[in-house]
């Protein structure tokens, strides 16, 4: 009893800004999604009223993890890595193929996205290692240990394949070494032959023969480093925006003309043509991209209210960072915030057409129930840190 | 625990720094999102607004049909409807209050007007999804009855609108129904709706001239766009092309002798062919049975469709130019130019006729068994003398015969503008030999003589010879078009007087033939005495034809005709199934024919006054 009162006290400690900015954000994605839903007529049961029932589901998680001691994390984090590479593994064999990848699980008649929980066992188990037990700062051994253990999920996740979900971690653990306080000269290295490799991928799409590849060099090459043809398609839309608008194109220009035409103050809630003349494809309004229709409904002004909100939120996640009284919160807190901020942002930027088409959710926003729990499960982590804080 | 707080120090740092990332990445996509959205919002919005228009096919109304005097034969009349307009009826909420808003106000007016709408509830969400902005059109051609109960009630009218479709109609019902054909509902091809998101429904020729002349009776569809709003309404409409209306197309046809010509063989199964023998102009062209163009549409009922198609007499079948018969004697006159173009005999060459003909150790009979004594030719003619014309056909070559016989048009299509055609059959040896593998005979040119074996004739080949003989040797295209003229009345085409060919024929020759034919009729003893009629000089031939199983005896009766016979002006061609002989039975219905058509020129001359 004693114990349970000490937590309720725990709760009062909470970041209420962030709380409140959490669920600003789910009540958005909720209003948006019966918005791109609303002239649907074939699901019986409409995503909206799914939506609020994992929101409800997450924000359990989201009260649990707060409660639960993240320093605890030490004793379960590998065995949460050992059970999301698990998952993925069995979703390689066992999964259900949605257009053409297979990046679902059912569990009674649940759909799971163990590639979603892989990125939240990476940051925990990078937490961990990144933040030796005997505070003993220096070296840091653990760092390559921590690719090699980011490295497993992601190559599994990008033989479903989802490269865009790949990516994500790849800022998420430079985020985590470089707070960790990784040496700065090999990540800035890492990060540069990144952007290198970029290069190099979109110039043989685009430019071959800059490249002195012939059209055979070019297929090899694709094939090395084994990119599929709708990756290649999706980069060559963004690379030439004019081509193909009625096929690959579509979504993208779509999009934009959504996008582009909300104007200032958007065309209302519920009057989105570009939506509701299914201009936007129905499958993918409401999921990835729900950002096109909040813009097109409510303009520039409601995207900066989404966008301001994603800004409270980094600002919050990290200020968590910064008073965490040990550096395993610190870098939980980093870790998670980095993974919600790079799903925000590619989604974002996707949509108004500035990245290519990769399918990545708005964090608390698109409709999606894996990553719904697991997002409000992570930042329930870092409100974790936050009650614990230094000073307490 | 100063190096632990150095790194604490660093770590915050390098905290702040990922900060400062994340919000200027942040603001970065803050500033992009303000260049699209509200620096070159007027760019994207153009592209919106083309994208939220739609373009609707219309109908252009379709060209009519006439006969030579203007009567209207195949023409255009309003089809009342009535329809829902969405926009006014939606329901707050879900498509399904909609959709059962909607068929409630059916029942509604179902039971005011007693009349049950054509949609069903899958009909109304196949609307909604893929054709919105468009009327729901529930119920077609409504009567008078049902539209002034509905004005007379005070049942609620919004969204509910009387509109009118143009509809096909056929004002003088079965009239020319073989020529006119009829027309069904348009199948598009994506190339017709290329660019157009609606269309309405269009009408297309499926048979006869409806089909033949489609082309230039569809017209030129037009073009609405509208635009539609937020939730797939209509919001803004503007014409953009008007649809300009089909060409009317006149036709040779004289309606009055059309319907003559049909009803002297409403009865019976057969077809009779009038022209005029100066111009080649298709008077009339009829058939039987024959059919109701007007039960045909606008949706052709499947199981009339099959009925008629399964009907052993094929009503749907143009006898007059679809179906080959053999002539019979009515042959007689081209196997008479022939042997006197030949120079193998004169007029005055005369047969004893002892009722048979033996070539080899086989009789072939005259019709007469006991012989018709000594024949001329005018008298072989009139008296139809199969031993005449077999002697002539022998001395003159079964060549000189199919040479005459190409001559006046027989064994090729005549090139009338009507569906399936048929050529007939002028046999030669080689012909013979290439579909029988077999070898000419004296058999074959006896038979050939007198119209019967191979040779196969329609009787629109039939009334061009007729055409020919009363004319005096000149073989004419039939001529079914006058000419295509605009909505306005403007001539667009007019199709001239086509003369195929002249006769080559020896002075006299003519005139020999034609003599013969006159006895027939006007002769008391000629076959076709039976046509004659009062005041008016006429000439012809009979002809028999037998068909079908030797057993059953059945016979075609045949009569050419032309009249009168100083100066022609009808050439007719008549052909019936299971007739007793040409005389008896055709002469009779040509003569009411005649009778007919006589009455109709004195009226005709009163007009042309």
């Amino acid at each position: 009893m004693k114990e349970f009162l000490h937590q309720l006290r725990l709760l009062r400690r909470m970041n209420w800004v962030m709380l409140l900015v959490i669920i600003s954000l789910i009540i958005v994605g909720v209003c948006f999604i019966y918005s791109a839903t609303s002239m649907r007529e074939d699901s019986t049961t409409d995503l909206y009223v799914k939506q609020i029932k994992w929101a409800v589901v997450g924000l359990v998680c989201y009260f649990g993890t707060t409660l639960w001691d993240y320093r605890r994390l030490r004793d379960v984090s590998w065995l949460f890595y050992v059970m999301a590479v698990i998952l993925l593994v069995a979703v390689l064999f066992f999964g259900t193929r949605i257009y053409g990848a297979k990046r679902w699980l059912m569990f009674m008649g649940v759909g799971v996205q163990p590639s979603e929980i892989g990125k939240l066992a990476v940051i925990l188990l990078g937490a961990c290692l990144l933040s030796p037990a005997a505070e003993k700062y220096g070296r840091l051994p653990s760092m390559w240990w921590l690719f090699l253990l980011a490295g497993v999920p992601m190559l599994l996740v990008m033989k479903e394949p989802d490269l865009g979900s790949a990516l994500v971690y790849l800022p998420v653990v430079m985020a985590m070494l470089f707070v960790a306080g990784a040496r700065a000269k090999p990540l800035v290295m890492l990060v540069a032959s990144g952007v290198l490799a970029v290069v190099l991928v979109l110039a043989a799409v685009a430019l071959p023969e800059r490249l002195g590849m012939t059209p055979d060099h070019q297929e090899a090459f694709f094939r090395t480093i084994r990119l599929s043809d709708y990756q290649r398609d999706r980069i060559e839309v963004f690379l030439h925006p004019g081509k193909d608008p009625m096929g690959t194109g579509w979504n993208k220009r779509q999009s934009e003309i959504a996008v582009g035409s909300g104007g200032l103050r958007g065309k209302g809630f519920l009057n989105g043509t570009q939506n509701n003349l299914g201009f936007l494809p129905r499958t993918v309004a409401p999921t990835d991209f729900i950002f096109a229709v909040i813009m097109e409904e409510m303009g520039f002004m409601g995207a900066m209210v989404v966008l301001s909100l994603y800004g409270v939120l980094v600002v919050c996640g990290l200020y968590a960072a910064m008073v965490a009284c040990d550096k395993m919160g610190r870098i939980l807190c980093v870790g998670i915030v980095m993974m919600v901020f790079t799903h925000a942002f590619v989604n974002m930027a996707m949509t108004i057409g500035v990245l290519p088409v990769v399918g990545i959710p708005l964090p608390l926003v698109s409709y999606g129930g894996t990553f719904m729990v697991i997002s409000l499960f992570a930042l329930g982590l870092i409100q974790s840190v936050y009650v614990r804080r230094s000073g307490l | 625990m100063v190096a632990a707080g150095e790194t604490i120090i660093l770590e915050l740092k390098r905290i702040r720094v990922v900060l400062i990332i994340m919000l200027g990445l942040l603001l970065l996509l803050g500033t992009l999102l303000f260049d699209i959205q509200v620096s070159r919002s007027q760019e994207y919005e153009a592209s919106l607004h083309k994208q939220s228009l739609r373009r609707i096919r219309l109908p252009a109304p379709r060209g009519r049909i006439f006969d030579r005097n203007k009567i209207c034969l195949a023409d255009n009349q309003p089809c009342y409807c009535l329809a829902f307009n969405l926009e006014d009826i939606r329901q707050a909420g879900k498509w399904k209050k909609t959709v059962a808003e909607v068929q409630r106000r059916i029942g509604e007016l179902n039971g005011l007007m007693g009349r049950k709408a054509i949609i069903s509830e899958e009909d109304i969400w196949l609307h909604i999804r893929r054709r919105l902005p468009l009327p729901l059109v529930a119920w077609r051609s409504l009567d008078q009855a049902a539209l002034a109960r509905l004005l007379e009630s005070s049942v609620d009218m919004t969204g509910v609108d009387i509109y009118v479709e143009p509809n096909r109609a056929y004002p003088e019902n079965e009239l020319a129904a073989h020529l006119l054909g009829y027309v069904g509902k348009t199948d598009f091809s994506d190339e017709d709706l290329a660019g157009f998101q609606y269309y309405l429904p269009e009408m297309e020729g499926k048979m006869g001239l409806e089909r033949k002349f489609n082309e230039v009776m569809v017209g030129k569809p037009g073009e609405r766009l509208v635009r539609i709003d937020a939730s797939g309404f209509k919001h803004a409409e503007r014409l953009v092309r008007a649809p300009k209306p089909g060409a009317n197309v006149i036709l040779a046809i004289d309606g009055r002798i059309q319907a003559l010509a049909e009803s002297v063989i409403k009865d019976v199964p057969g077809a009779v062919v009038v022209m005029d023998p100066n111009n080649g102009d298709v008077l009339a062209l009829a058939s039987s049975p024959t059919f109701s163009p007007n039960q045909l549409v606008p949706v052709l009922p499947k199981t009339l469709w099959e009925q008629l198609n399964s009907d052993p007499a094929k009503p749907m079948l143009n006898k007059a130019v679809a179906e080959v018969y053999a002539p019979g004697s009515i042959f007689k006159p081209v196997t008479a130019l022939a042997a006197l173009n030949s120079g193998v005999i004169s007029a005055g060459f005369s047969v004893d006729c002892p009722g048979y003909f033996m070539i080899g150790n086989k009789a072939m009979k005259c019709w007469n068994p006991n012989g018709h004594g000594r024949v001329d030719l005018r008298r072989g003619i009139e008296q139809s003398c199969n031993v005449y014309f077999i002697t002539l056909g022998l001395k003159c070559g079964n060549e000189a015969v199919s040479d005459m016989a190409k001559l006046v048009g027989l064994g090729e299509k005549t090139g009338i503008e009507l569906d399936r055609e048929a050529s007939g059959i002028v046999p030669t040896p080689e012909w013979k030999q290439k579909y029988w593998h077999d070898q000419w005979r004296n058999g074959d040119t006896c038979n050939f003589a007198i119209g019967q074996g191979a040779l196969s004739v329609t009787p629109l080949q039939m009334a061009v010879v007729a055409a020919t003989l009363a004319n005096g040797g000149e073989v004419f295209r039939p001529r079914l078009v006058l000419g295509v003229q605009d909505a306005e009345g403007n001539a667009l085409t007019n199709y001239p007087v086509t003369s195929v060919r002249r006769l080559p024929l020896v002075p006299g020759v003519m005139q020999a033939v034609r003599r013969g034919m006159h006895d027939v009729v006007m002769a008391p003893t000629g076959t076709g005495g039976r046509a004659r009629i009062p005041g008016i000089e006429m000439a012809g031939k009979t002809g028999t034809a037998e068909y079908g199983e030797k057993a059953d005896r059945k016979k075609h009766g045949w009569m050419i005709l032309f009249a009168p016979y100083d100066k022609p002006r009808y050439a007719v061609a008549m052909v019936v199934d299971d007739a007793v002989s040409g005389g008896l039975t055709v002469g009779p219905r040509l003569h009411d024919l005649m009778m007919g058509i006589f009455e109709v020129k004195e009226t005709l001359k009163e007009a042309d006054g």
